[in-house]
């Protein structure tokens, strides 16, 4: 899948045998230098031997709490991003506060995507921005950020405002699979599950669009997770 | 609620309560008044009393004793004189004269023997034989011309002839005149300085009970860690609060217990459904027909909507329990319902279905948002589940008195009778549903967490209208 010319090296902390076995295969196939540590002794031990590009920390430990392993880790030099899992239902205000300091947070169940689009933005955030480009190039599809207008193979599109904005989010993780809630998100500011098909309906709308006659078509649906825009 | 200093003085308890005290004390000592003032009216009745039958024993004696002639007039007339210098009460300043005692001798046939006194005798001697006389009190006697009765006391002498001395009540009255204005003025003083006092005392002690009012209606809405103001008094303010503050630790209490059960719940949940749906999405990328992979989808899609189940229905506890956490923020619902609208127009004109948006324009509520998405979310959810095509939804954004008033509403088929009764109990939902029945439950939680109000009900015309009202500023119930 994605390959990064030095793979991030990524320490995954996590109790739950089944879900710490699935999390690193999947971590792994997509690039990362996975570390996975049962508890917090491991993690800490682990985090003594190597430098980690980001971590991946489950709150219920059975031998510590999340975040005091978090907090542990900081004052011991360890700068990397965390993104915090939990199954709880109730924020801890110390994660609030771990959210603030630039680290992020996901409930469980996620989907994989989410997972991986969460942790791409924190290394992104931990890296110094590249001049921000007011144009975004995806095979000959070209969006013009300024003017807010987007060409297929030179032609104009007709798109309303909101079409725009979903189609750059696209843009901006072509090749990659954005789910639904995360479309929702960034596009609508929603953090909300339908149980009906209403994203869909954008994106098919979008689609009938960007994807004309005789071109290639390239939105595409993987049903069951969610959409990517193809990039090559 | 601060508002509450701004209402009139006149209206607050502490107000009633020292107006009535304050005619309790009023009465009190009003009834000591009249009881002292009785006391000291009759103590000068007395007095007059003892001067008279003493003034009159002496007349008596003289008239007995000096001879019946020509002198016998001006002896009396000066004894007379000469008594009427020594009257009780007598207001000194004024009188040169003597216009308050009077002397009058009637014989046995009552013939005037002699008279010594102000002005005519005749309506003295008139009166006189009109009243009945005691020999042991004097007697009250009115005159005719005079508006002040006259205390006379009467004895009869050896010669058959009875003699008269009488004294007028005036210095008396004004006595006794003087010492009622000055007993009132000083009851109204008293009066006054009680009731400043009461109020000033009840006002402090209530405004201990109002302090603890606003804590605890703060409490209720915000934080459940806060206390009302402890106080160190014995008394019965100093015991409320700390009653309130035990009712309040085992409110807390119960909370967070319940919130440790939902929590552990969630988590015993949500942690198998976290490693069945990635196992589910690691096959999902293996499988590389359409055939294998539609089962997958389907489970996933399944799974995502028991998670949404799992997390409404925690939801829809706590809030029964009045025990939903939210993390308030500011909130425009007219924004909000422009994004809800755009983002389900398509879904809605997919189904042949229209959505209108009537708003007032920018309105802030307080809320958590993401419930308040969530809540909004469900409804339009709704609607376009169970609307046949062809029909119209209409979204309306009213301002009311400190609230906003959301209604949506349709020209469907309206709510089915079986369900119209229930509708925001869990689990409930129409014949042909296939949703999970907690979005209305849902949604009235989510208002109510809010200090919110929701109906739903079937439209005249066809048709079903939810009307929710959420308060424009948070609410501290008073």
């Amino acid at each position: 899948m994605m390959n990064y010319i030095a793979a991030m090296r990524l320490l995954l902390v996590e109790d739950e045998q089944d879900i710490r076995s699935f999390l690193r295969l999947s971590l792994e196939e997509a690039g990362y230098e996975v570390d996975a540590a049962s508890d917090g002794e491991a993690a800490e031990r682990f985090s003594a031997e190597n430098a980690y590009d980001i971590l991946v920390v489950d709150l219920g430990l059975p031998d510590c709490d999340g975040i005091s392993l978090i907090l542990r880790l900081r004052q011991t030099g360890v700068k990397a991003p965390v993104l915090i899992l939990s199954a709880r239902r109730s924020v801890d205000d110390r994660v609030r506060g771990l959210e603030q300091g630039g680290d992020d947070y996901l409930t469980k169940p996620f989907a994989l995507a989410e997972l991986l689009a969460r942790l791409r933005n924190l290394l992104k955030r931990n890296t110094p921005a590249i001049g921000e480009s007011t144009r975004l190039r995806v095979m000959d599809l070209e969006l013009d950020l300024l003017r807010r207008v987007a060409t297929r193979s030179g032609e104009m599109l007709q798109l309303t405002p909101q079409e725009f904005v979903l189609l750059e989010y696209l843009c901006r993780n072509a090749g990659r699979v954005v789910t639904r809630s995360m479309i929702l998100d960034k596009v609508w500011g929603m953090r909300i599950q339908p149980d009906t098909n209403v994203v869909d309906v954008h994106i098919y709308r979008l689609r009938g669009k960007v994807d004309g006659k005789g071109q290639q078509p390239l939105i595409r649906t993987l049903r069951g997770v969610g959409y990517v825009l193809k990039d090559r | 609620m601060s508002s509450k200093t701004g209402k009139p003085v006149m209206h607050s308890a502490a107000w009633r309560i020292s107006l009535w005290a304050t005619l309790a004390y009023a009465c009190g000592t009003m009834l000591v008044f009249v009881f002292m003032h009785q006391f000291i009216a009759q103590d000068i009745q007395r007095r007059s009393d003892a001067w008279l039958t003493g003034e009159v024993e002496v007349l008596g004696d003289v008239a007995e004793h000096t001879p019946k002639d020509a002198l016998y007039g001006r002896v009396m007339g000066e004894v007379a004189e000469l008594a009427s210098k020594e009257v009780p009460n007598r207001v000194r300043s004024e009188s040169s004269g003597n216009d308050s005692v009077f002397f009058l001798q009637l014989g046995t046939n009552g013939a005037m023997q002699l008279w010594a006194g102000p002005g005519s005798s005749e309506p003295y001697a008139a009166a006189i034989q009109k009243a009945t006389f005691s020999q042991d009190r004097p007697t009250d006697v009115n005159v005719a011309g005079t508006t002040i009765p006259f205390r006379v006391a009467m004895l009869p002498i050896d010669n058959g002839s009875r003699v008269y001395l009488g004294l007028s009540e005036r210095d008396q009255l004004r006595v006794l005149r003087k010492l009622r204005v000055r007993f009132i003025l000083w009851w109204l003083l008293l009066v006054a300085l009680g009731f400043a006092i009461a109020f000033y005392t009840t006002r402090r002690m209530l405004s201990h009970v109002r302090s603890i009012t606003e804590a605890a209606s703060r409490i209720g809405h915000s934080d459940l860690r806060e206390r009302v103001p402890a106080s160190e008094r014995k008394d019965e303010v100093g015991q409320l609060s700390r009653t309130l503050n035990r009712m309040l630790d085992r409110i807390e209490n119960s909370m967070h217990q319940l919130h440790t059960i939902t929590d552990s719940l969630a988590h015993d949940l949500r942690s198998p459904l976290t490693a069945i749906r990635g196992k589910l999405e690691m096959s999902l990328l293996a499988a590389t027909h359409g055939e294998q992979a539609e089962p997958i989808v389907s489970a996933i899609d399944e799974l995502d909507r028991l998670t949404e189940f799992l997390n409404a229905s925690l939801d829809v506890a706590e809030a029964r329990a009045d025990a939903l956490r939210l993390s308030r923020s500011e909130i425009d619902l007219d924004e909000l319902l422009r994004i809800m609208v755009d983002l389900y127009e398509p879904s809605m004109a997919e189904k042949g279905l229209q959505i209108r948006l009537r708003s007032v324009g920018p309105l802030t509520v307080e809320a958590d948002a993401a419930l308040v998405h969530r809540m909004v979310a469900n409804l339009f959810d709704n609607e376009l589940k169970h609307l046949p095509a062809s029909c119209t939804v209409t979204v309306r954004l009213e301002s009311g008195d400190g609230v906003a008033l959301l209604s949506v509403e349709d020209d469907g088929p309206g709510f089915a009778p079986e369900v119209s009764q229930h509708l925001f109990e869990r689990r409930v939902k129409g014949k042909d549903s296939d949703g999970h029945g907690l979005g209305l439950a849902f949604v009235d939680a989510v208002v109510r967490a809010h200090g919110g109000s929701l109906t739903a009900t079937n439209r005249e015309n066809g048709g079903a209208r939810i009307v929710l009202s959420l308060p424009t500023v948070p609410v501290h119930v008073a």
